[in-house]
């Protein structure tokens, strides 16, 4: 059996969330759904902080590297200077590699945090929560 | 105080209204924007069919209205990643009235910047040509040409402001979808991706849109750069400048500042959202117009003290013919626009009149259309030898294109205020606590 309770206000939702974990109910039996972050109750529940700073750190890396890879492979793959400059010229491939750092960060940071939020969520797409949006609840999971 | 719950009820109601059946107004502008965007495709597609030779442009001046229409939507556009990303990295409050509004008009604009290369290329069918791979030769892109930075730097551009404008939306969509039935609601329920608020998906959620600001920051201030040096790459007396690039992404926040103004005065007045869009969040704004186009001034100002002090006679002649010379009344003009009429709102009077703000915002718009075309033709028209100089005239086609361009963004935008949330209600909701 899960339980769960609604409120209307943020204070009575924190205040009962307290009242909870204080009574002994382990956090990870507790899922929150509210309107907006609530900092409060995830410095009650101890929510972990977010690893997605590794997807993006990933991101950002590897469109480095590849900016950089990509622009001086194709330099060598065929050497032809133009404009009198050296065949490897950093600054010019610096603008590319900066771009694609900025890319790749930005596409991997959003792929992270889909899977790291379990989103698409096919449940929740078919069932929409009806109460998401104005209300705070607190759910337990059952027992078994 | 009423209760939290009756608040947010409230909030929702009054920005959905927007999204229910529209007044006479909204389609009224909707129908004078898509005539206008229908006028601007006729003209392209006339261009197509007859030929480049239907544009003005020819040697000397090769780039003319259709670089300076590339540069100027892609201005437009930054400020509205400036007041989403770095206003929120400033933590700025004002910025949640405008910030849904601000990344829709970024995402309109690079689209419609991003036909203005394709436009200009005559035969638009081989725009591949742009991208990066081999040839039949098996020969690469120039890496080390600008015009390439520019296809990965917009590219990049439109990518990261739509994750950005769309993950900003996501829980906003889970409300509209409480709101809307059948298909609608089907589509807001796929595109809300089954958001249901939980605590990891707050926590997941807060660290995307803090990486996303933090990565889009750099990236808005290198876009206009690379814009600038397709100008300031080549030995162009007039553009071969190093102040090119910091110059160029002022004017580019200042021109989106203004079109920010342009597009929320009559969309508060026409969607009745007094309540949230305050004359004090203009106030900010117009600030941020006024701060931006003293440093435009002083770009202007440095730019003639470089050429001067340098003593290169063809950079002294070009900007002496670019006051004095056949293009001297837009020079003028763009001044009186970009430098003169925004030092009136140091007037707290004026700076807090919204018929005010938005007459001059459109003064803005002008005023920094001007000063890219300025620029381009200018320089062109006179580089160093007297027997390639010349003059350019835009011709009624790219008139109309220009026109176009115009009703395309506005086309885009009206659609965007009826079927999406205009204002962040999560945010709103947040702060009103």
């Amino acid at each position: 059996m899960s339980k769960q309770w609604m409120f209307d206000e943020k204070a009575d939702f924190l205040a009962k969330l307290r009242e909870l974990v204080d009574g002994g109910v382990d956090p990870h039996d507790l899922e929150t759904m509210t309107p907006f972050p609530v900092h409060e109750a995830d410095h009650i529940l101890h929510t972990r902080t977010s690893r997605l700073r590794f997807f993006t750190l990933a991101g950002t890396l590897t469109g480095l590297i590849a900016g950089f890879a990509f622009t001086i492979f194709t330099v060598m793959d065929w050497p032809l200077i133009t404009g009198g400059k050296p065949l490897i010229s950093l600054p010019p491939f610096l603008v590319i590699a900066f771009e694609l750092t900025i890319l790749l960060g930005g596409i991997l940071s959003f792929v992270g945090f889909l899977a790291l939020a379990r989103l698409p969520s096919v449940k929740n797409v078919l069932q929409p929560p009806k109460e998401y949006g104005n209300r705070f609840v607190i759910q337990q999971r059952g027992e078994e | 105080m009423s209760s939290l719950k009756g608040t947010f009820d409230q909030l929702e109601r009054d920005v959905l209204a927007a999204m229910a059946k529209p007044k006479k107004s909204f389609w009224l502008a909707l129908a004078v924007s898509s005539l206008m965007f229908a006028v601007g495709m006729g003209c392209w597609g006339w261009q197509i069919y007859k030929g480049l030779g239907v544009a003005g442009i020819t040697n000397p001046v090769g780039w003319g209205v259709y670089i300076t229409d590339f540069v100027f939507w892609v201005g437009i556009a930054h400020s509205g990643t400036l007041i989403s990303a770095v206003l929120f990295l400033f933590r700025a409050k004002f910025r949640n009235s405008f910030n849904r509004t601000a990344e829709a008009m970024t995402i309109f604009a690079v689209m419609t910047a991003g036909l203005f290369p394709l436009i200009h290329l005559g035969r638009c069918w081989l725009f591949y040509w742009l991208f990066p791979y081999p040839n039949q030769r098996l020969l690469w892109v120039n890496f080390r040409s600008p015009l390439v930075w520019d296809v990965f730097a917009v590219s990049t551009y439109f990518t990261v402001s739509l994750i950005f404008w769309y993950v900003g939306m996501v829980p906003d969509l889970a409300i509209v979808r409480r709101y809307t039935t059948g298909v609608k609601q089907w589509i807001f329920r796929i595109f809300s991706l089954g958001w249901r608020g939980t605590r990891y998906q707050w926590e997941h959620y807060g660290k995307l849109y803090m990486f996303l600001a933090a990565l889009a920051t750099p990236l808005v201030i290198s876009v206009h750069s690379v814009v600038s040096w397709d100008f300031a790459m080549s030995v162009v007396p007039g553009w071969h400048t190093t102040i090119f690039a910091p110059y160029f992404v002022a004017g580019a926040i200042f021109s989106g500042t203004a079109m920010v103004i342009t597009l929320v005065v009559p969309m508060r007045r026409i969607f009745n959202l007094e309540t949230y869009i305050t004359v004090s969040h203009f106030e900010s704004l117009a600030k941020i117009l006024l701060f931006t186009s003293m440093i435009v001034t002083y770009s202007y100002i440095v730019e003639y003290v470089l050429a001067f002090y340098s003593g290169h006679e063809f950079e002294i002649a070009h900007f002496l013919y670019r006051s004095f010379g056949d293009y001297k009344y837009l020079y003028w003009l763009m001044l009186l626009c970009n430098s003169l009429l925004p030092l009136t709102i140091f007037v707290k009077k004026l700076r807090r009149n919204l018929t005010y703000l938005f007459i001059l915002s459109l003064f803005v718009n002008v005023g920094m259309w001007l000063e890219r075309f300025v620029i381009i033709v200018s320089s062109l028209a006179k580089d160093y030898d007297p027997y390639a100089w010349g003059t350019y005239t835009p011709t009624l086609i790219e008139a109309g294109i220009t026109l176009g361009s115009f009703g395309m963004f506005f086309t885009f935008f009206l659609l965007f205020t009826k079927y999406l949330p205009v204002l962040s209600i999560t945010e709103i909701k947040e702060i009103s606590e």
